[in-house]
């Protein structure tokens, strides 16, 4: 192999190692994204909930 | 109870993640393809994970068409959720592997594109249920669109064995030369994806319960 022969390959590899971290950094982004969103909407619809519990449990008192 | 299961499905999930990648950290690279191989072992896991979560969605929407019972739609829609995550994380790694190998972020060819419209159906089908307010429509409708939507995913499996596809013809499970320690390591990673798959969908199922009783509360305050 010439020096440029082993530059090239090193070269190859170390795009190929780029790559494979974006696509894996890019995938967990997703799930961890959507976990995210999930934990977000729980707390939405918590808050929701209590705050129409509050409201009726509230009502009939008037 | 059922948290601790969740819990331990999650954990067990997460353990076997973080064991495959130290594992397929130390496979030799393919000679071929150099590293980027071995995106292969998270590329199909998810695919095959969201085909699952695919299925699943069809025997909700089917169950609830046949009984009206609307936990089969809370399932539909749940499994439906966690399968098109999964599916978007095919897509990206599927698109930065053909960047390496093939030069190009996309190509428009059979697997590609059925891959994208099964995506883009299943979006469909959320954001129907998003458009229509009476729960029973939105759920016939749903199971409807679902059931419908499904008609892809057999086109998506065996769209490299119909047609001639840039994509590659399967690696496991379909006559590659793979080592055995790597269809272990991939086995795994599906296991894992599996497992956190029912762990992802059990807490969004819970989300559908809690959506519901905010339903029946919102009734109840506009009834005063």
């Amino acid at each position: 192999m010439s020096p440029d022969q082993i530059v090239r390959e090193a070269q190859r590899l170390q795009h190929n190692y780029e790559f494979l971290s974006y696509g894996l950094t890019a995938a967990w982004l997703i799930l961890v994204g959507y976990v995210l969103m999930m934990v977000s909407r729980h707390h939405k619809l918590q808050r929701e909930i209590a705050s129409l519990r509050a409201m009726i449990e509230d009502r009939p008192a008037r | 109870m059922r948290d601790k299961i969740l819990m331990v499905l999650g954990v067990t999930a997460m353990a076997l993640l973080a064991r495959n990648i130290l594992v397929i950290a130390g496979f030799p690279n393919e000679a071929n393809q150099g590293a980027i191989f071995k995106i292969i072992f998270f590329h199909v896991p998810v695919a095959m994970a969201a085909m699952l979560c695919a299925a699943a969605s069809l025997i909700g929407s089917v169950m609830f068409l046949l009984t009206r019972n609307f936990k089969y739609d809370a399932l539909a829609v749940s499994v439906t959720e966690v399968g098109l995550a999964f599916l978007a994380a095919n897509l990206v790694t599927g698109s930065i592997w053909g960047r390496v190998i093939w030069g190009i972020w996309w190509t428009w060819d059979a697997r590609l594109t059925s891959a994208l419209v099964c995506w883009l159906l299943y979006a469909g089908y959320l954001m129907l249920r998003r458009a229509i307010e009476e729960p029973t429509q939105r759920a016939t409708f749903g199971a409807v669109f679902s059931i419908f939507a499904f008609i892809d995913v057999p086109i998506v499996i065996f769209s490299i064995k119909w047609w001639r596809t840039q994509h590659p013809q399967p690696v496991f499970w379909g006559g590659g030369s793979i080592p055995g320690d790597w269809y272990l390591a991939a086995l795994l990673n599906l296991l894992a994806m599996i497992l956190f798959g029912i762990v992802l969908t059990s807490v969004r199922l819970r989300q559908e319960e809690a959506q519901r009783e905010l339903d029946s509360l919102r009734r109840t305050a506009h009834a005063f």
